[in-house]
């Protein structure tokens, strides 16, 4: 359970750093970086508990999560994640610390968010046991870190798309390895899926997962050919730098190559691939530290060398590999973060971070030059340092690597030339930092202590740990148990070996780099030549612009400018499916007999009216004939609705109609008056496509329609609905008690066509609303003449009777006070009644809707019928009213149930509230179109 | 029967006047084709019965199926918000039945 707590506290700290940088600041980071440090206390019981187990003990915690997929929520405490957990928690609170004086402006709320949020992310990472949880904490890190170098302006927007990019690469052969694991497994939670036999069973599968894994790892840990996007994260601020890409991040990708030694360590193309690539990043990006000027590029480029060695270390696999590894880690971690933050200062003090600009700082800042030199040596490996300690540990694991001893002495050779590399880097930080260069001027001058203390501790605690280096026996040896099946293995870590040949070894390299770095001068240029006419940056850019590419080359095959391209293939085979389904079904004989009583005579009425205003609909050129044959469909398709016996479908689409054939006029204002004509040989492809569709349909129908009794649902709403609801209308019974579930989706997508049109609206220029006509003549389709109308001259009755806006609208405006009334009483009633008999919700909103259009015909002028944000409140509103109800319903046991009370004698249902919230919705839609279609931003001319 | 030639001849019309370049002319046949759809819908019940569904007046022998109308009404609804967003792409430029962009002189007529 303390795992648990542990992970809850983890998670509101970021929540509590909205409040705290709001308060505090920037100094939010002194209590966030104490609850970075109270909340690995609150885990010691857990940790107590792991220590009293010895090697091989864990604590764990499992809580079913998904129990249809088997999936479990299981968090596991040993000492891998313990040395990690601590890692993550002692340097986040120093870098947090050491923020609240770095940044000199701004309160830095999403810097401590992102980085509290990625901290909680990281432990749950190190924490867990399931896999798939492993892999979702494993891409919020990735985000956090594409987040915190996006967040560092334009320098770092390129930067982070790579970043992005790279360890999402990585994250994708996560999810692959996880889910072959998974599959082939049958379980997700880690330490059985070790015991698992089918890692010696299928050598194949295994070498499979292996290279996902190592990839995954790689990408995180900035190994080649990942390795560009470490010093392309530089663009973020040095708190960031020296959390992520010193000890956090960076460090996932290692602790997953850790965690699945336990799996891998003989696997032969893990350890080839872990070795290979590892000792390759070590030697060559070890040599492009050296080739940099800029120091924080420089670390950046150490760091990618330093996880190179540590991922060779670990692919060697023999308990002295991890155990060297482990330590390594641990020291890395520490003078790493730290010889970052005090690269800030020099940066904050100087003004610069550039080796070329530096001048020589060791008097002028005496405590940072010797910060950073104790780091720097423990980077290269000096005594008595925790670096040499790892260092020497590191050269003896490979020396004693499984397999030919002449290829442990190669590795120790390649590791010997990466020391070297090392060697020179550091001698180039101090020397050029601090050695070399002009005399500082007066006011460059030591950084506060509040600042350089955090940088300083990891660094200087490095001093003591390596005399005490004894003590770390105990945790190093939990880890390597956990990281490695063995029972027991003691490092044995001390100060002193002896004289060993890893001691001769690096005694070489500092006599090599000693000498080399002497000779400085001279060398500085040779080294700081380009190797290659392009870099990691250019290949990942030309790869993106060839992706894109062929893309779109892909893209063009389909790409049409209008939609019957894919209407016209996409209605055909529906028709043929639907067609060919009918007749299969009828040479099956599985169509019964039609019922009696299916023809009416009022149908062939409407067939008529129907067909005839269909055929003109499609022949007509008229954009106005059209809206009139649609309203002439619509009112046909009423009358079969109403004879069919739905009273509320009918009153619905009768008044949707009108609206429909209201809107089409408001925006046939604006476009020209005719149709433009297409090519013939498409005409008749699209006629036989229409055909087709129309036949196929009409064959379905008449296959499955009227050929069977009334269904069980009918019958059973029949006879029940009244009972159950108490209403007489059974239709609006099942929209608003029943089935209000369906209504209430409605209304969401009522609402969200209504907010779209707005956005529509709002994000286009007005002018495109408007334009101004095409001046070429030639074009007939987008040449708009003003009607021809020949009336008599100005100042007659004529002119007037068709120009004078005001008096030809005055009639309607009288009428309006009459009618307006008249249809809210209409609506009030049709709303109230609704129950009972036809009408409801949403045949109330729709008559007032109307009175809503009259209003608008009314007016003298094009205007909006409403200030803007009111339909917005009403569709807002109505949804929200129907949420509530629906939330009451909770009361009786689920969402929207209904619930019943009296009221003045009769008895009222909580669905009429539920209605409310159906009739703003759709009163406040059908404004939204009157508000931005009727109105025009240019005030049309009055006529007097 | 006849409802289903009604139907018939309403998605013939409905996917003509889709096919077309206006996008008012599709709007118009999104609103044929959705008769079509509502009408086939509302016979799913069975075109036999077409008694109004109101508990205190009628004929149980007769009456309608409740359930598709229930559907119907929405969907009627839904329509009309769609058209009128779609009508509303309609209305912005100067027409919405060109291949040729006046500003440049582009012609896309694919």
């Amino acid at each position: 359970m303390t795992l648990v707590w542990l992970l809850v506290a983890l998670a509101l700290i970021p929540l509590a750093s909205l409040g705290l940088t709001t308060v505090m600041g920037r100094a939010a980071g002194w209590p966030l970086g104490a609850a970075f440090l109270v909340a690995g206390a609150l885990a010691w019981p857990a940790v107590r508990d792991l220590l009293d187990q010895g090697p091989g003990g864990a604590v764990t915690w499992s809580h079913a999560w998904v129990p249809d997929l088997g999936l479990e929520l299981a968090l596991r405490l040993d000492g891998l994640s313990l040395v990690f957990i601590a890692l993550a928690l002692v340097i986040g609170a120093l870098v947090f610390f050491y923020s609240t004086t770095y940044f000199t402006s701004g309160t830095q709320r999403g810097f401590y968010l992102i980085m509290s949020a990625f901290t909680f992310a990281m432990v749950a990472f190190v924490l867990s046991d399931n896999l798939v949880l492993m892999f979702l904490t494993w891409e919020l890190t990735s985000l956090a870190s594409f987040l915190l170098i996006a967040r560092s302006g334009h320098a770092g927007e390129a930067a982070s798309m790579r970043t992005l990019l790279l360890t999402f690469v990585g994250g994708l052969a996560l999810l692959v390895a996880v889910a072959l694991i998974v599959t082939r497994t049958g379980s997700s939670v880690f330490s059985e899926v070790i015991a698992h036999p089918v890692w010696q069973a299928d050598p194949g599968f295994t070498s499979l997962v292996a290279v996902l894994v190592a990839v995954a790892g790689f990408s995180k840990a900035a190994q080649f050919p990942f390795h560009l996007w470490l010093p392309d994260a530089m663009a973020a601020a040095t708190p960031v730098s020296a959390y992520l890409h010193a000890a956090a991040v960076v460090k996932a990708g290692i602790y997953l190559l850790f965690r699945f030694t336990a799996i891998f360590h003989a696997t032969v193309i893990w350890n080839v691939l872990l070795i290979g690539l590892g000792l390759l990043t070590a030697c060559l990006a070890g040599y492009f530290a050296l080739q940099q000027s800029d120091l924080k590029k420089l670390m950046a480029y150490s760091t990618v060398s330093q996880l190179g060695l540590i991922t060779a270390t670990i692919g060697i696999g023999t308990e002295v590999a991890i155990a060297a590894a482990v330590l390594h880690t641990i020291a890395h971690a520490f003078f790493k973060s730290g010889l970052f933050m005090t690269v800030g200062i020099i940066d904050h003090q100087n003004g610069t971070r550039s080796i070329d600009r530096l001048p020589a700082l060791r008097r002028a800042m005496p405590f940072t030059f010797v910060t950073v030199l104790i780091g720097a040596a423990s980077m290269a490996g000096a005594p008595p340092m925790l670096g040499f300690v790892s260092k020497e540990n590191i050269f003896a694991a490979m020396i004693d690597a499984p397999g030919a001893s002449a290829l442990g002495l190669l590795l120790l050779g390649v590791a010997a030339l990466g020391a070297v590399l090392t060697f020179l880097y550091c001698g180039k930080i101090i020397t050029g930092a601090f050695l070399d260069g002009p005399e500082p001027k007066d006011e460059v001058r030591e950084a506060r202590w509040v600042t350089l203390l955090p940088a300083a501790i990891p660094i200087l605690a490095g001093v003591p740990f390596a005399f005490l280096v004894g003590r770390f026996d105990g945790p190093v040896e939990l880890a390597v148990v956990a990281s490695h099946p063995t029972m027991a293995h003691n490092p044995g870590f001390t100060l002193w070996h002896g004289f060993s040949l890893e001691l001769w070894v690096t005694i070489a390299v500092f006599v090599i780099g000693l000498a080399l770095v002497s000779r400085r001068a001279v060398l500085r240029p040779k080294v700081e030549r380009d190797l290659l006419s392009f870099d990691g940056v250019g290949v990942l850019g030309a790869l993106a612009r060839l992706a894109t590419r062929s893309g779109g080359a892909f893209a063009r095959l389909v790409r049409a400018d209008h939609p019957a391209h894919h209407v016209g293939p996409i209605a055909a085979l529906l028709s043929l499916l639907l067609g060919a389904g009918s007749l299969a079904l009828w040479a099956a004989g599985a169509v019964p007999a039609v019922r009696p009583g299916v023809n009416q005579f009022v149908d062939v009425g409407v067939l008529l009216v129907v067909t005839g205003s269909v055929i003109a609909l499609a022949r007509t050129h008229s954009r106005i004939g059209a809206a009139v044959l649609l309203g002439g469909v619509g009112i046909a398709l009423t009358v079969q609705i109403f004879m069919l016996g739905a009273p509320d479908v009918g009153l619905t689409q009768l008044l949707v109609e009108v609206l429909t054939v209201l809107v089409i006029m408001l925006v046939l204002r604006k476009l020209p008056v005719d149709f433009g004509r297409g090519r013939k040989p498409q005409r008749r492809v699209k006629l036989a496509v229409a055909v087709l569709s129309g036949s196929a349909a009409a064959l379905a129908a008449w296959t499955v329609m009227g050929r069977r009794e009334r269904s069980d649902v009918a019958t059973y709403y029949l006879d029940n609905a009244t009972q159950l609801t108490g209403g007489d209308n059974i239709v609006n019974v099942i929209l608003v008690e029943l089935r209000a579930l369906d209504t209430f989706g409605e209304l969401a997508v009522l609402g969200m066509a209504g907010i779209a049109i707005m956005a529509v609206f709002a994000s286009i220029p007005r002018v495109l609303l408007d334009p101004e006509p095409d001046p070429d003549p030639e074009s007939p389709v987008t040449y708009v003449p003003d009607p021809d109308i020949d009336i008599a001259p100005e100042g007659t009755r004529p002119h007037r009777a068709l120009e004078d806006v005001v008096a030809n609208t005055q009639p309607l405006r009288l009428l309006q006070r009459v009618l307006v009334p008249i249809l809210v009483v209409i609506s009030a009633v049709l709303f109230w009644r609704g129950h009972n008999a036809p009408g409801g919700g949403f045949i109330a909103a729709l008559v007032a809707a109307c009175a809503v259009a009259y209003v608008y015909m009314a007016k003298a002028a094009d205007g909006p019928v409403s200030r803007p944000m009111i339909p917005v409140v009403l569709i807002g509103g109505g949804v929200l009213v129907a949420t509530a109800t629906g939330l009451l319903g909770y009361l009786r046991g689920e969402f929207l149930q209904p619930l019943y009370w009296e009221l003045l004698g009769t008895k009222v249902a909580s669905s009429l509230v539920f209605d409310v919230g159906v009739y703003a919705a759709v009163l406040g839609v059908v404004m939204v179109a009157f508000n931005l279609l009727g109105a025009d931003d240019v005030k049309e001319e009055v006529t007097e | 029967m006849i409802l289903a030639l009604t139907i018939g001849v309403l998605v013939a019309g409905g996917v003509y006047l889709l096919l077309q370049r206006s996008l008012v002319r599709l709007a118009i046949g999104v609103g044929v084709l959705s008769h079509a759809v509502n009408l086939f819908l509302l016979t799913a019940g069975g075109p036999a019965y077409r008694g109004e569904a109101l508990t205190n007046r009628m004929d149980p022998a007769t009456v309608a199926d409740p359930l598709p109308q229930a559907f119907v009404l929405t969907a009627i609804v839904i329509t009309l918000a769609v058209t009128i967003f779609l009508l509303a792409l309609a209305v912005i430029g100067r027409n919405d039945d060109t291949w040729r962009i006046p500003e440049t002189g582009e012609e896309h007529d694919r």
